[in-house]
């Protein structure tokens, strides 16, 4: 686009936005405290994942029943899940990023909303083209779109309000990422790990699209917003500023422009201290000795002001990362005890194996222990440096380039990837979807060319050896103490997530496509074969007295999800069948939402 | 006289265990729509279609066909995923032992592998 087309377009926007000079705080906040409503992806600003609701409970779960099934006509890979907002879901679709108004009453569509986008975005895309969903505030819906474009849609008709570009995909730069809204804040970030970008996570003004803060992950302290007297982290036992060129001096050369430290994952808010916490991924490439230092900021917890970005504290999980144990899963927020000590805690269930308890408010490192006792490439974390002691013969640098380095556990995938964990705060307890999957790991040599993946692995996995033979677990975690309290195997990864209830049913989905409701002691009271594996995030709402399950099923990388739509053609035949069928009370090829009730008595 | 019947027995046995037959009616629709959705939505299809899922249903339980048949199109997911799939042997010996029995019952039920 030239800049005269653009200034041409963007006039009319500034023109609206001049008044508000600070955005009002959004209601989104309120709006998800009341448990009728999903208004966050994660069901509240702390990610966890928790409802109040109970109407569905322990005795009567096993008589839940299909109530409704939606297909979005994209099949791909279906990750995140709606928002429910009074009477009306907002549902997202993988690439092309199709979104949905569907009226709670007859599920009848309100208004669609399909971007155009440049399909040359698919292949930059690592992991198949998901999407993590929408956020919704003040009567706008958000949505990031594959190709980096951040747009707002008024809420009530689809009409795009604004919309703004917040990476290149040309050299590599996507987005997967759901938007966040935090107070009177936008917050996206940016993936690409596998192509050397340079994450950042960046805020903007709902109203207007304009960016407010931007903070990279890698580079010179000024970009990264932080302040080297004043940024804190955790050195020999207590919290320490870190210094200045701590993420510079950490790099070899400019290597920390290619640096990676992506930001796809799940932030979240403590609106009492005004921080927001995120993780960053994996360092670029996955060739460590291609990197050598600790690649600060990759890997790391990042607490960072609200309102000026500017960091607060800073902890790296993963120093010089050795396997692709990208640091981006969520950040939950509760405030449990401690090892005896009230604490506002953040809990984190890293890539690496290991789970995390930080004190949110000082970045203090409280428990870190691992969450699948078959974690091996370190021995365990020292507690006063806060750095994993490495096993020797896990190192796949040590070993370097073009030696296979076997029987590293987890894989790549991570004990987790980015499929969010629950908190139940009836509980105290952490319900998290695990990977139980060991890899042979063997860099090589590679080098940069924009716009092309930058790994410089090869890999093979299996599921953990000497174990259940199954490649997943659903846990039950204790974060105070770092104890598994129960586990369930899976044949598969759990790569759904949680979702846990004041009824005393925690749900979660499989790869195999059932969705499943377990006790709070982990037995199993139901379980149903939606109609594809299960990658989104189970979630539930309440309309007309009535409490609904509804999660998403669609994998991508096969064709069979279309079944869910009967005897129609494919994909193509859909568009063509006269123009705007899609907008009638049926549903399309596809992924599907299956929601779930209660039969009535 | 005395070898028949625990040649029954174990005839009977054996298959007993190996066939609950036990798929859902729903487990069943899913395939058939599917494989007809497949060979373009003709009806003789749905006979067809119907013969192949009720011989693969014979073959193993429900539970092993959801898993095997997970494995098998879990194999094409692209990227690390897909790798979970492609990458354990455990699961590729799912996956081809799915393929062998969908292709010996397409066989026996005129459907031409697609």
């Amino acid at each position: 686009m030239s800049f005269q087309t653009s200034l041409i377009r963007w006039w009319p926007c500034l023109a609206l936005a001049v008044s508000p000079a600070f955005a009002a705080d959004s209601d989104t906040a309120q709006l998800s405290k009341d448990p009728k409503n999903w208004a966050m992806q994660s069901g509240d600003l702390s990610n966890q994942r928790y409802s109040e609701l109970k109407q569905i409970n322990s005795k009567n779960a096993r008589n839940l029943q299909v109530a409704w099934t939606f297909s979005t006509g994209v099949l791909r890979g279906h990750e995140g899940g709606p928002l429910v907002i009074g009477d009306t879901m907002y549902l997202h679709s993988p690439f092309p990023n199709k979104v949905f108004a569907i009226s709670l009453e007859d599920q009848g569509i309100k208004w669609k909303y399909e971007p155009k986008q440049d399909p040359t975005v698919i292949p930059v895309m690592c992991c198949d083209t998901v999407n993590r969903g929408l956020a919704y505030a003040n009567g706008k819906i958000f949505l990031q779109q594959a190709d980096t474009t951040l747009v707002a849609l008024d809420a009530k008709t689809g009409a795009e309000l604004w919309k703004t570009k917040v990476g290149d995909p040309k050299i590599g730069e996507t987005t997967t990422n759901a938007p966040h809204i935090f107070k009177d804040k936008l917050l996206t970030g940016i993936s690409g790990g596998e192509f050397g970008v340079r994450g950042r996570i960046a805020a903007y003004d709902p109203n207007t699209g304009k960016l407010l803060w931007k903070a990279f992950s890698t580079g010179p302290d000024k970009d990264m917003l932080i302040d080297p007297a004043k940024t804190m982290t955790w050195t020999d036992g207590k919290m320490a500023p870190v210094g200045p060129d701590s993420s510079l001096k950490s790099w070899q050369g400019d290597q920390w422009k290619l640096g990676g430290g992506t930001t796809w994952g799940w932030y979240s808010y403590d609106p009492q201290l005004n921080l927001m916490y995120y993780g960053t991924g994996n360092p670029s490439t996955w060739n460590p000795r291609q990197r050598p230092g600790d690649n600060k900021w990759s890997m790391t917890i990042f607490a960072r002001d609200l309102d000026t970005g500017v960091a607060k504290w800073v902890y790296q999980m993963t120093p010089h990362d050795e396997w692709d144990y990208d640091g981006v899963n969520e950040m939950i927020l509760a405030d449990i005890n401690v090892k005896g000590k009230p604490r506002k805690a953040l809990v984190h269930f890293d890539r690496n194996g290991f789970g995390y308890t930080m004190d949110r408010q000082s970045g203090e490192l409280l428990v870190a222990e691992k969450y699948d006792p078959v974690v091996n490439w370190a021995s365990h974390i020292d507690m006063k440096s806060g750095r994993p002691v490495v096993v020797a013969k896990y190192s796949t640098d040590k070993n370097g380039p073009d030696v296979n380095s076997k029987g590293i556990c987890p894989s790549a995938l991570g004990t987790k990837d980015q499929q969010p964990a629950s908190y139940s705060p009836k509980t105290g307890l952490f319900y998290v979807p695990t990977n139980h999957v060991c890899m042979d790991y063997e860099p090589f040599q590679i080098e940069y060319t924009a716009g092309q993946p930058y790994v410089g692995s090869t890999l093979s996995m299996y599921p953990a050896p000497n174990s259940h033979g199954g490649m997943g677990n659903f846990i039950a975690w204790d974060a105070s103490s770092g104890k598994i309290v129960w586990s369930k195997p899976e044949k598969f990864s759990v790569w759904s997530g949680a979702l846990s209830t004041a009824g005393d049913v925690v749900f979660y989905g499989t790869l195999e496509g059932y969705i499943k409701a377990v006790d709070n002691k982990g037995k199993e009271l139901w379980k149903f074969k939606t109609p594809s594996g299960i990658i989104g995030n189970v979630m539930t709402w309440e309309y007309k007295g009535k409490q609904y399950i509804g999660v998403l099923s669609g994998i991508g990388g096969w064709a069979g999800i279309g079944l869910a739509a009967g005897l129609t053609k494919g994909t193509e035949g859909l568009g063509a069948v006269g123009g705007y069928k899609d907008l009638a009370k049926y549903t399309e090829l596809g992924g599907v939402l299956t929601v779930f009730a209660l039969p009535d008595r | 006289m005395k070898i028949l019947p625990l040649l029954l027995l174990a005839s009977l046995a054996t298959p007993a265990m190996a066939r609950p037959n036990d798929f859902p009616t729903s487990g069943r629709m899913e395939y058939v729509l599917e494989c007809m959705q497949k060979h373009e939505g003709k009806y003789e299809f749905l006979y067809k279609c119907s013969c192949v899922i009720d011989r693969i249903a014979e073959a193993m339980s429900y539970e092993d066909y959801v898993a095997m048949s997970t494995a098998l199109r879990d194999q094409s997911l692209p990227g690390e995923r897909g790798g979970a799939f492609r990458d354990p042997p455990s699961v590729k010996v799912m996956a081809d032992k799915y393929k062998t029995i969908q292709a010996n019952a397409n066989k026996a039920c005129h459907v031409q592998q697609r």
